[in-house]
């Protein structure tokens, strides 16, 4: 399942919310259209938290999380702290981290299983993500860009990274993941895939400019819907793309 | 690359082309010329009009050339389709008289002009402008023919369907009447004409088809005959046209049934004849009319030559029936599906080095994109979705039953920016009531959560224990009453003084105060003379002989009782010696002019040092562009009506 929405006439979706397979972090927004558009996919399988993050709106970018646990930046405040807490479940562990870069969303990429990290994270960091998360640490690029949180989408059944990504970067990268990718846009050509959706095992929500084409590979690459799982759908259509883009 | 030429200009008739010109020199120049002008004037007239005319000729003639495609320009389909059909030398010759025709008329006007330099009259010049101008319109008159050709083959090229020779093709051909035209129709929408005789089709036919996304030409070709090329007449031409220059997919059409009227053996040896032009090529053997009869069902003999062909591996067979629609959509998708992996893998080797590294460029792009990375090793990752979202209803905005949403909330309290959310609400806590109680964050300028401790629960049990215990063993019933009581009696006290402190100080403010009086020093105010006698009465002293000094002392009011002393200032003005002196010893004496940035300076160095205080004085100031003394400076100056106060009702505000 894969849906299109809008924060505030923005389709940087990965910048306002957060979503995982236990639990969705939504950024506090002037109406409700946003936060009831998850409402409405996941009606209450996993609890959805209205959150701001030191004060600001952008939860995708400074937050990162996965089912087991949430990383929250040191410029969270204690209120905020305590609401995530009181809000989320207690299965999942909440950790405020010291980091020199704390937009922690645009460093870390995770799933349950792993995570692709910024170079430059401290070791520390590095050991908390490992704890707090229960994943697996590499430091990594993705498409020779360090901001892996914001060039790739990844999943537990797939991922997304950056359009540019070279075909060995792109196996190199499954291989450490162990989850097939694809190189893809959202939101009409854009290549910050991590800000532009956010996805867990069952759903994602993209930019409200996401064509219907990169509507269709996310939903193949992560096993969406009545996909069938990925590869089958992409091979038809290869000769026909080399075909007409080339 | 152009593939239609719909939008050529219409070629005129020689006749209509003379009128154009003509008509618009007329129009667009002078006509007023008088015998009495200047010969220069009348000279330029008729100069001018040789000169336009000729221009207008070079346009509408250059406007023809560049209209028509040029032979050697276009794709080589192009290039022989308009060979069969309009005859490549007859073109290139009438499209050269008209080139030629365009340098005729140039001389001719250069000729004209350079003959009226000389006229010597207005008659002169327009007998040489009228010679020209005949000149010219009789080397367009030649060109009768050619301006005819030339709009006959406009026409046509117009009505030309629009072949784009590289895009993807399947291409019909075969014997008359063995069904071409009706696949046609049956695979695309072209409106083709089926009639059961042989050469219906006349010309190609193009139709359009999508499969996987993507468009598809085919093309219909008229009939061939088994002759020699040069044999074949021009609609059989376009055909083998067709079969030569496109890239594409050819489908040869054959007939079992012979309802065609040309026998399979017929067949078979055409398919033969034009193999040549087939290299390279996709090609496969279509036999329609399956309903009829199938290649089962043929004669042994026919069957082996069928068999032979197909023997190479090259061509492939398909059955067709296009009046039953059995195996259309087989024989399009075969045919698509084979032309198009042959086109990618093509644009593959093209697209890759010659070292077998991986594409680069806008093919790798490309690749790069359609390339789905699976991961080696082949750890199968656990995903982790919960058994609810597996039966989970699709949220339907119409349905009555649907879940109420947040938004739904908002709505029915006032909107957006009325309405605020609970925050609260999901609040998963061990009491319901506790979720909205309201913790400050900051409480005596201490912040709340640094004080947040997961072990208070512990702590305060043990707190409370060691409370009870203290209070089963005694501890507040010692005699800490005596002490409590000499404390408040101190603090009573201390309550008092504080209190008649404060009575004390709010007295000498009350007294002090100057209610709005100006502040005058004690010395210099006046005392009344009872309140001195007061105050030194009750200070013992004896005040009667004070009193009576100061009332004598005192000046009393009104007129003076005594005559006023000579030497007043009322007095008659006297000469005395003493007051002469006093008074030139007052006036100021004149001075000698000095100048006064020598004026106490004593030697050359002590001049160059005054000179460079005087400088170093100047020099903050001219450092910051003050305006100084020296400075001329003009005041404001303003119109009388702004300061005077002449004015009338209501100009207050313009002033």
């Amino acid at each position: 399942m894969a849906v299109r929405a809008q924060f505030e006439n923005s389709n940087e979706v990965g910048v306002f919310s957060l979503l995982t397979n236990s639990y969705a972090v939504v950024a506090v927004g002037a109406s409700e259209n946003f936060y009831s558009v998850f409402e409405a996919e996941l009606q209450d399988v996993i609890p959805i938290c209205h959150a701001t993050i030191a004060g600001t709106r952008l939860v995708g970018r400074l937050a990162v999380g996965n089912k087991n646990g949430l990383l929250v930046p040191t410029t969270t405040t204690d209120q905020e702290l305590q609401h995530l807490r009181n809000t989320l479940p207690d299965s999942v562990k909440i950790q405020r981290i010291e980091e020199r870069l704390s937009a922690l969303g645009n460093v870390i990429c995770c799933n349950d299983h792993v995570a692709l990290v910024h170079p430059d994270l401290e070791r520390e960091t590095e050991e908390i993500l490992a704890d707090v998360l229960g994943v697996e640490v590499f430091r990594q690029t993705v498409a020779d860009n360090v901001l892996t949180g914001s060039y790739m989408a990844l999943s537990n059944q797939g991922g997304i990274v950056h359009p540019k990504t070279s075909v060995r970067d792109q196996d190199e990268l499954s291989s450490l993941l162990q989850v097939p990718l694809v190189a893809g846009s959202v939101n009409r050509g854009s290549s910050v895939v991590g800000a532009g959706m956010v996805v867990n095992d069952w759903l994602a929500i993209t930019g409200l400019d996401t064509t219907a084409t990169e509507l269709s590979v996310i939903e193949s690459v992560f096993r969406l819907g009545e996909m069938a799982p990925g590869g089958a759908s992409a091979g038809v259509n290869k000769e026909s793309i080399v075909e007409s883009f080339y | 690359m152009k593939t239609t030429w719909k939008d050529i200009a219409p070629v005129p008739t020689s006749q209509e082309f003379l009128d154009i010109v003509l008509s618009r020199t007329q129009r667009q120049l002078p006509t007023q010329i008088r015998a009495g002008f200047k010969i220069s004037r009348i000279r330029g007239f008729y100069t001018r009009k040789v000169k336009y005319t000729q221009e207008t000729f070079g346009e509408k003639f250059t406007s023809i050339l560049d209209g028509f495609p040029r032979l050697q320009d276009i794709h080589p389909f192009h290039k022989d389709l308009m060979n069969t059909l309009y005859d490549a030398d007859h073109f290139r010759i009438a499209l050269g008289q008209v080139s030629t025709a365009k340098h005729l008329i140039e001389t001719v006007s250069r000729d004209y002009v350079r003959l009226i330099k000389y006229a010597q009259s207005l008659f002169q010049c327009k007998q040489l402008k009228r010679a020209a101008l005949g000149r010219m319109a009789t080397i367009c008159r030649r060109l009768k023919d050619p301006l005819v050709y030339l709009e006959q083959v406009r026409q046509h090229l117009g009505r030309l369907p629009s072949i784009d020779p590289n895009t993807r093709t399947l291409l019909i051909c075969g014997y008359p009447n063995v069904g071409k035209s009706s696949f046609l129709r049956s695979i695309t929408r072209a409106d083709v004409d089926v009639q059961p005789y042989a050469f219906t089709t006349k010309s190609l036919f193009v139709g359009h088809f999508d499969y996987k996304y993507l468009r598809f030409q085919a093309i219909d070709t008229p009939g061939i005959l088994d002759h020699p090329l040069e044999e074949m007449n021009t609609i059989e031409m376009q055909s083998i046209t067709a079969v030569a220059h496109l890239r594409s997919a050819i489908l040869y059409f054959m007939d079992l049934s012979e309802q065609c009227g040309y026998s399979v053996g017929d067949q078979i040896k055409l398919f033969h004849s034009i193999k040549p032009l087939f290299a390279n090529k996709i090609v496969y053997i279509v036999v329609n009319k399956i309903d009829v009869r199938r290649p089962e069902d043929l004669e042994p003999e026919y069957q082996e030559q069928l068999q032979e062909i197909l023997k190479s591996g090259d061509v492939e067979m398909l059955e067709v029936s296009c009046t039953t629609t059995e195996g259309v959509t087989t024989v399009k998708n075969a045919a698509c599906d084979k032309l198009l992996a042959e086109r990618v893998a093509q644009k593959l080797k093209s697209g890759t080095s010659n070292s077998g590294a991986n594409p680069g460029g806008r093919l790798g792009d490309v690749l790069s994109r359609i390339h789905v990375a699976q991961p080696l090793g082949g750890v199968q990752r656990e995903t982790f979705i919960p058994e609810a979202v597996k039966n989970l209803k699709k949220y339907d905005k119409s349905d009555p039953n649907r879940k109420r949403l947040e938004r739904d909330i908002e709505e029915e309290n006032g909107g957006a920016g009325v309405y605020n959310f609970d925050m609260h609400r999901d609040y998963t806590l061990a009491d319901d009531e506790w979720k909205h109680d309201k913790i400050p964050e900051v409480w005596n300028g201490k912040n709340i959560y640094d004080f947040v401790d997961p072990d208070i629960e512990s702590k305060l049990a043990a707190l409370e224990e060691e409370e009870e215990k203290l209070e089963a063993d005694g501890y507040y019933e010692s005699d800490e009453s005596v002490e409590d009581a000499e404390d408040a009696d101190i603090r009573m006290k201390a309550d008092l003084i504080r209190e008649k402190r404060v009575l004390m100080r709010n007295e000498a403010k009350m007294r002090k105060s100057l209610k709005n009086r100006a502040a005058i020093p004690r010395s210099a105010k006046s005392k009344k003379l009872s309140e001195m006698e007061t105050a030194l009465d009750s200070a013992g002293y004896d005040v009667d002989t004070v009193g009576a000094r100061a009332r004598s002392q005192s000046q009393p009011r009104g007129r003076t009782t005594t005559r006023s002393e000579p030497g007043n200032d009322d007095a008659m003005d006297l000469d005395d010696p003493r007051q002469a002196i006093a008074r030139a010893k007052s006036r100021a004496r004149s001075q000698a002019a000095t100048n006064r940035r020598d004026d106490g300076v004593t030697d050359t160095t002590a001049r160059t040092k005054a000179e460079r205080l005087y400088k170093l004085g100047q020099k903050k100031m001219n450092r910051m562009a003050r305006q100084g003394e020296a400075d001329r400076h003009t005041t404001v100056s303003l119109a009388k009506h702004l300061f005077a106060g002449k004015r009338g009702m209501g100009k207050t505000q313009r002033r």
